[in-house]
């Protein structure tokens, strides 16, 4: 696309045109945009080519972008797919826009999520509940699964999302598309509206290991805005791509493939394990034990971080104000009854009783331990391995009418994403197969801290040499 | 989780809900916390020197004053007047 654009095969603007056109044809049956900034994108558009026209186009000059609904765009609306933000309009851009923007990237609008990113469906989502490309009556995954659903239909050439538990990873699998979770750190969380923000990462998502990589080098890099960000150099994550996988050392966690996946799931990742293998990878068994405490750990530690972010949404100062109330405590009690959906309410409760005076030390205190032990895990893992491979999922995505709001259902679907989280880690998921429904298959490849070009190279190579079905539902 | 708990928590978050929703949240609520037990089973004792050694060092910006943003572009989110968030009367 880039070439195409500075060849001049194509304009930014036809190429914005067409992915509004694809937008306003298929997008009432996905419905993976929550708002659709047509006219800041032919905006956007036309000043990238004059960029482009000058010869000062940067990687992402002209490139069409879709941006979860949980990054802050000034002056366009961010809800968090909340009633409790449906009328936010942002004051300010979060740092990764701003990094967009100095390149002339085009937004095309913002996409679906679960509620506040608390979800693995995008069926929490208060409107825009987003289904999946390969089959419209199944979810896309979540938390963002509008992203990825966008990517997937040819709604967007790559896209913007966040993981906090595997909300990159898990719709990328569901969806067929690429996408990757960065170390913790790497790039700002300024402008993200706060889930939990010990394991909060904007990441992309995108059609290719490669692709993804060039978006991180657009958005990675510390901002004085988030003091959690590193001041570390950014290096070119795209450096390791084409040059495969030859004595590199892929551990293969045996919990993963025993209790987190089905048996066509584990074939699949273990097929392309086999497939590294052939082409020069060394396999390494090993083990990581806490995997079964890691659902429960990340729920307590996310909850807890989640009930003490969301305080903030009080209905005076931004968001849904309740009209009933004669007294202060009365607006703020109603507003956020209103405000907030199901899943979101069970999180604030789970995180105010893991926190309460009585039953701390026995929750969160001990997914403190546990966090310290999946740390320990994985680092003891690392002195012998390059990288680690998973399956991203259990299974393969599931129909929109299972019982999606079952908790032990959905909670422990997250299993194989959630440990990259509390230990900081980078990871990116990709399709290694398809089952006898045609639906994605994924596999994750987990780096160390910092490593996101050898997580980026390694997953290049296995997708220079698999061949992708694409999304059929919408054709 | 009992009733009584339920109601103290969803207190401290602020929370207010109809008989119906109050008894779907108290049977969610019971499904999760049996989930969130078997962490008891791990045995293990947080240790808050290792996370000394081991946890990013924040990079904080100098604490000095500087321009925020403009009043009147935060108040457009909210119910104002004369440069203020509205409120429910607090003081008689």
């Amino acid at each position: 696309m880039r070439s195409a654009l500075d060849k001049k095969e194509l304009s930014a603007t036809e190429l914005t045109e067409t992915y509004l056109e694809n937008i306003a044809k298929t997008d009432s049956k996905i419905e993976s945009y929550v708002t659709v900034t047509a006219d800041i994108a032919k905006e956007q558009a036309k000043a990238a080519q004059e960029l482009i026209n000058s010869g000062k186009s940067s990687p992402l000059t002209g490139i069409p972008l879709a941006i979860k609904d949980n990054i802050c765009t000034e002056g366009v609306k961010t809800t968090c797919a909340s009633r409790m933000l449906e009328n936010f309009i942002p004051p300010y851009n979060a740092t990764v826009m701003d990094k967009l923007n100095a390149q002339n990237a085009v937004m095309l609008g913002k996409t679906s999520m679960d509620e506040f990113a608390m979800g693995s469906t995008t069926q929490t989502a208060f409107e825009k509940k987003t289904k999946n490309p390969y089959d419209l009556n199944r979810v896309p995954g979540g938390s963002s699964g509008g992203s990825a659903a966008a990517v997937s239909a040819r709604l967007a050439p790559a896209a913007l999302g966040s993981d906090t538990g595997g909300s990159i990873r898990q719709p990328s699998s569901f969806c067929g598309v690429t996408g990757l979770k960065p170390t913790y750190s790497r790039v700002s969380r300024y402008g993200l509206i706060a889930f939990a923000s010990s394991l909060d990462q904007i990441g992309p998502i995108a059609n290719s290991a490669e692709d993804c990589g060039y978006l991180l080098n657009a958005i990675a890099g510390f901002d004085r805005h988030d003091g959690t960000s590193a001041n570390r150099a950014v290096p070119d994550f795209t450096s390791k791509c084409g040059q495969g996988v030859k004595g590199l050392k892929i551990a293969l966690p045996k919990e993963f493939f025993e209790e987190g996946a089905t048996d066509f799931v584990r074939k699949t990742v273990l097929a392309a394990a086999e497939k590294y293998k052939s082409m020069g990878a060394e396999l390494i068994e090993c083990s990581m034990p806490s995997l079964k405490y890691a659902v429960p750990a990340y729920f307590l530690i996310s909850s807890a971080e989640a009930a003490s972010n969301l305080a903030r949404f009080d209905g005076i100062k931004y968001g849904h104000r309740s009209e009933k109330g004669s007294t202060y405590g009365e607006l703020v009690l109603n507003s956020r009854s209103e405000g907030f959906g199901r899943e979101v309410k069970r999180r604030i409760m789970l995180g105010n009783y893991a926190l309460s005076s009585g039953y701390y030390d026995a929750y969160y205190g001990k997914a403190c331990a546990l966090r310290q032990e999946i740390r320990a895990e994985y680092n003891r893992i690392f002195e012998t391995a390059d990288v680690i491979l998973t399956p991203t999922a259990p299974r393969t995505a599931f129909r929109i009418d299972e019982n999606i709001t079952d908790p032990k259902m959905i909670y422990y679907s997250d299993i194989c994403t959630v440990t990259v989280n509390i230990a900081s880690l980078p990871a990116i998921s990709t399709t290694c197969g398809y089952d006898e429904n045609g639906l994605p298959v994924g596999m994750s490849i987990v780096g160390k801290m910092w490593d996101e070009e050898t997580i980026i190279g390694v997953t290049d190579t296995f997708e220079r040499n698999f061949t992708k079905i694409s999304a059929k539902a919408v054709k | 989780m009992d009733l009584q708990t339920f109601n103290q928590i969803a207190d401290l978050g602020k929370l207010t809900f109809s008989d119906t929703e109050r008894d779907e949240l108290l049977h969610d609520m019971t499904d999760i916390i049996d989930i969130m037990d078997t962490v008891k089973n791990a045995d293990l004792v947080y240790d808050p020197l290792l996370d000394n050694k081991n946890v990013f060092i924040n990079e904080l910006r100098k604490d000095k004053a500087e321009t925020s943003f403009p009043t009147e572009k935060i108040l457009k989110n909210a119910r104002n007047m004369n440069n203020c968030f509205v409120v429910p009367k607090v003081v008689e």
